[in-house]
């Protein structure tokens, strides 16, 4: 099984490496073009639907810094592709190198249960749970912004702290009272 | 202008936008340059009927010169209504050299037989194709003009485009069609939609085809927005391969606008477990319906995108491929459980 390592290559200088996972192929490309904005260091943004990447680009593949899975709320095909993609992560990205960032959380249509569900899975990986606006420019500015914070930990460009440090503070949380129903 | 005239008058203003108006009377020629001028497009559509009417009756304008401006208007804007398209089958040896002005006297004399009372009005559009509006009566009442057909026929193709058409009054213009054109039968293409300019363009593959190849050069539609270095798509070469035989399926660029298809099943209970429902004698019937404002376009992406499997499956790439959008799909006899074709 192929999986995708953390520290199997070098890192490169000043830079930063970022795989956008995303079974819809469409927030990823907005938010791709944003985050090559960024002029303080290189970010490098790898786009993909799912895992396992193929083979073929193993040799030009850099060191992947973050990997972050983008689940459209409205379709349960979105979360069960990110589900599915978990089994190709190496575990040593789950140690603050994993980042969720989910759409449409204020769409009506959303069943509850999905939203618990990812949260649950976030929780259980230790990885933070980003809630991001797709459709506005502004939007798509904030949602860069804090992914770029979480980045520059994980590419290690910033000085005093770690991937896994960051992650202790960040990560997702379920209250205790998540499986009881809700006041509606 | 009698009573029948003047109401056919009223519902043209009607139907007939008021940015249009001005082009469709220019070209209608039965008003003079200083009624033309007169018009005054800027009051409202009512005052604009009780003008027209002032002028027509000026002109002592008939049925026949009213129903002139409404297939005027038709044959330029025929993305309305209803249209189904219908295929003439066994061409005899001489159909090919057929001529207008022979299916024009033909249809009109055939159709006359049939019907006593019927108005029949031919037109030869710029592109090739025959329009004709008919306006149905009977043996004792006048042509109803409020309710008319129009045909349209593309003379040496088989296709025929139909609208407003009763199921009274098919079998009348199957026939006048079947022996106008020297052509053995008509059939139903299962093909509908509401704009003509669609249907037709399915039927006579005027879209863009594209064919299977070995060494793809670039997908024909959707030209990558990646030109950044640092963004670099992993997957790349499965989408392109998914785009390829999304476009090799339903075709690339802009695609024929479908409104809908539907699939009739008829199929039986497999589930051994359960005796009573699998001893039914009559089959189960369900009905699957695609609704879309481009139902080609939103297929092509279903398996573009990978929410379809790709190769496209045959249930969905025949909508194109024969010009369909109506199936009726049953199980194949005795035979295992898991095959099912499409008919005819």
């Amino acid at each position: 099984m192929s999986l995708l390592k953390p520290f199997s290559k070098l890192p490169g200088l000043n830079s930063a490496n970022v795989l956008l996972v995303e079974s819809e192929e469409q927030f990823q490309q907005s938010l791709a073009d944003a985050l090559v904005e960024e002029t303080a260091f290189t970010v490098n943004v790898r786009l993909a639907k799912s895992l396992p990447l193929p083979m073929e680009n193993e040799e030009s593949r850099p060191r992947i810094d973050l990997v972050v899975f983008i689940i459209n709320l409205t379709s349960e095909l979105s979360f069960q592709s990110a589900e599915a993609s978990m089994k190709f992560l190496d575990p040593g990205y789950f140690l603050g190198k994993v980042c969720f960032m989910v759409t449409n959380a204020r769409n009506a249509a959303v069943p509850i249960e999905r939203l618990d569900a990812v949260r649950k899975l976030a929780a259980s990986l230790h990885c933070p749970l980003l809630f991001a606006e797709d459709q506005t420019p502004d939007g798509v500015n904030n949602a860069t912004e804090r992914l770029l914070t979480i980045l520059k930990v994980a590419a290690g460009l910033v000085p005093m702290a770690t991937a896994l440090y960051l992650s202790n503070l960040t990560r997702c949380t379920v209250p205790p009272d998540i499986d009881q129903p809700s006041f509606d | 202008m009698d009573d029948s005239t003047k109401r056919l008058l009223k519902r043209l203003m009607r139907r007939i936008p008021t940015q249009m108006l001005r082009e469709t009377l220019d070209k209608w020629g039965r008003l003079t340059r200083e009624q033309l001028r007169s018009m005054d497009y800027t009051q409202t559509k009512w005052a604009l009927t009780e003008k027209l009417l002032a002028i027509c009756e000026e002109n002592e304008l008939a049925m026949k010169h009213l129903t002139e401006l409404e297939m005027l208007y038709i044959i330029d804007n025929p993305n309305q209504g209803m249209w189904y398209a219908f295929q003439l089958m066994d061409p005899e040896d001489d159909a090919q050299s057929l001529e207008l002005t022979q299916f024009k006297e033909q249809f009109k004399s055939h159709l006359r037989e049939l019907v006593r009372h019927v108005s029949i009005k031919i037109k030869k559009h710029t592109d090739d194709a025959v329009w004709i509006r008919i306006a149905w009566g009977d043996t004792f009442s006048r042509p109803n003009h409020l309710k008319p057909t129009y045909v349209v026929h593309y003379l040496q193709t088989p296709y025929v485009f139909v609208t407003s058409l009763t199921s009274k009054q098919k079998p009348l213009l199957s026939q006048a069609l079947v022996l106008s054109t020297r052509c053995q039968a008509i059939k139903d293409a299962n093909l509908n939609g509401r704009k003509l300019t669609a249907i037709r363009d399915l039927l006579m593959r005027k879209y863009q085809q594209v064919f299977p190849t070995k060494y793809p050069s670039h997908p024909p539609e959707n030209n990558q927005t990646i030109s950044n270095p640092h963004i670099e798509k992993e997957q790349a070469e499965p989408a392109a391969n998914r785009l390829q035989m999304a476009c090799e399926a339903f075709g690339g660029g802009m695609l024929p606008q479908l409104q809908s298809a539907v699939y009739k099943l008829e199929t039986k209970f497999r589930d051994h477990s359960n005796k009573t429902m699998t001893e039914r004698e009559e089959p189960f019937k369900c009905v699957v319906k695609f609704a879309s404002t481009n139902l080609l376009e939103s297929l092509r992406h279903c398996a573009s995108s990978g929410i379809a499997s790709t190769p496209v499956t045959p249930l969905l790439s025949c909508i194109p491929l024969k010009g369909r959008n109506y199936f009726v799909i049953t199980d194949n006899g005795p035979g295992p459980s898991q095959t099912r074709q499409p008919q005819n």
